[in-house]
């Protein structure tokens, strides 16, 4: 705890002291003016229709990607026929960067919500099926078997034992990824939009507001804290038993 | 005479992966018999085929050749009927006490109050009253041994398979889950196939112990116990209860020495 705190008021120091250095070329705002940026994004309601607008694309393409990685990812865990179906596909897709598609993406789907959702779920899809994958083939043989000797048919084993026992797994894949989702995100906006929070970004750039970016930068910094705490409190509330 | 329950034929069972891309003959030619109500054992060194031969009966595997039969019905996966104990790691982490045993029993679609009943008969018999509430990463491998062995009982299986369900714990416990197999196999009257490569556990435990010597695995040697060196710990002192135990430890050596 202290040192957290620590390391944060370090943070903070380089930072007054950069704009300090740097306050009369006016590239770099002091923590002060980025609070100001953001009360004024905050009371003119621009910082929470970006927001949501930014916010509903990460909840629709990740909740997507998520749904495929779970199914996916415990089938592949699980099932050596499946596995040996997806597994080198995926495998060599994942190294293709999806960043990289996004001016095909833009091309097929023009720029309305449907290429940045696309591009959130190309982006982190195969990660959360190769790890969600991981996660499953942990599940000790015991357990199956056990399953399997007290009457439990396939189905039943996959979506009682195997499922539920990657269930904090899985919210940990969930967590880690999701910051990949919000890189995807930031390159979509930033390419083709209307609204959201990296657009808010590029339009500030254009204007010269420093303070504007800063603030919005520490947006980004709150969000990913902010859910990967929450996303911690759930694994560990869902399965108390996990916890080390 | 009682009913034979379980009836294993000629069984056969290869691995590929041997020398030359041939087979691993992992088990040949076994025959053996459980009756209702018996407790038998399998003895033998590690490598011999024991676990894999329980394995076979309980469905786990399938057998290359030969047939396994319960109460004369051919054996062609796990099922219910015949419950099965492992060495460890095969509690449901996530469920209570209750939860594992009932599990079995959600399975069978026994409805809510008459699976209270049997789970309560069950943590009764098994001393695990006080902890039914618990998750299995809270007790002992004594108490979680108990609880594997109170799930694999709870749907009444016509047959409790034991794959060395003792081997991980300290010797005291061992010796007093000893003390608590033997009270649930009277008191439940179930029929017990078990696996050990512990000579004293199954000369204490076993009515008849079938002894199995590896490459390839083989039954080799039936003992049958006299019903007098079926009693409590004061047995084995008795020098009919050393003898056997030195008989069978001869017919161990054998194996190794032929190895």
């Amino acid at each position: 705890m202290l040192l957290s705190a620590l390391g944060l008021a370090g943070v903070l120091g380089i930072w007054l002291w950069t704009a300090s250095r740097g306050g009369e070329t006016g590239l770099v705002p002091t923590p002060m003016e980025t609070w100001r940026a953001l009360q004024t994004q905050w009371t003119d309601g621009t910082l929470w229709s970006d927001f949501t607008a930014s916010s509903t694309r990460i909840a629709y393409g990740y909740v997507i990607s998520m749904a495929i990685g779970i199914v996916l990812g415990v089938l592949i865990g699980s099932m050596r026929s499946v596995e040996s179906v997806f597994e080198a596909p995926i495998g060599l897709m994942r190294y293709v960067p999806a960043t990289a598609l996004t001016p095909l993406l833009l091309l097929w789907f023009g720029i309305d919500e449907t290429p940045k959702v696309l591009l959130i779920v190309i982006g982190t899809v195969f990660f959360n099926v190769l790890m969600v994958a991981d996660v499953a083939r942990t599940v000790p043989r015991e357990q199956l078997e056990a399953a399997y000797t007290l009457g439990a048919p396939r189905r039943t084993v996959l979506s009682r034992v195997v499922l539920r026992h990657s269930l904090p797994g899985i919210i940990d894949v969930a967590r880690i990824n999701l910051a990949s989702g919000w890189l995807m995100l930031v390159v979509a906006e930033l390419l083709a939009a209307q609204d959201g929070l990296a657009f808010r970004i590029v339009r500030a750039q254009r204007f010269r507001q420093v303070d504007t970016m800063f603030a919005l930068l520490v947006v980004f910094g709150v969000i990913g804290v902010a859910s990967d705490l929450g996303l911690r409190k759930i694994r560990d509330l869902s399965s108390p038993w996990a916890r080390p | 005479m009682k009913p034979v329950k379980l009836q294993v034929r000629d069984l056969e069972k290869r691995f590929p992966g041997g020398r030359r891309g041939g087979d691993i003959l992992a088990l040949r030619g076994i025959d053996l018999h459980v009756d209702a109500g018996e407790f038998v054992s399998l003895v033998g060194t590690s490598g011999c085929g024991k676990s894999t031969l329980l394995r076979i009966v309980a469905g786990l595997e399938q057998p290359s050749s030969g047939t396994v039969r319960v109460d004369g019905e051919r054996v062609l996966g796990p099922g219910p009927d015949r419950g099965m104990v492992f060495q460890g790691y095969s509690l449901f982490p996530w469920l209570t006490v209750e939860g594992n045993i009932e599990f079995g029993l959600h399975l069978a679609g026994v409805d809510r109050r008459a699976r209270g009943e049997r789970v309560a008969e069950l943590l009764a018999i098994m001393g695990l009253t006080d902890h039914a509430k618990r998750l299995p990463r809270e007790l002992s491998g004594g108490m979680r041994q108990r609880v594997a062995i109170a799930r694999a009982l709870a749907p009444e299986p016509d047959l409790l398979l034991l794959d060395e369900p003792f081997g991980a714990l300290d010797a005291q416990t061992r010796l007093a889950m000893h003390e608590f197999l033997r009270q649930v196999w009277q008191r439940t009257g179930a029929t017990i196939m078990f696996v050990t490569h512990d000579v004293e556990e199954a000369v204490y435990l076993s009515q008849r112990i079938y002894v199995m010597h590896a490459m390839p695995g083989r039954i080799v040697e039936e003992l049958r116990l006299s019903p007098s060196l079926v009693g409590g710990p004061e047995i084995k002192r008795t020098p009919q209860f050393l003898d056997l135990r030195d008989e069978l430890h001869e017919l161990l050596l054998g194996a190794v020495r032929a190895s």
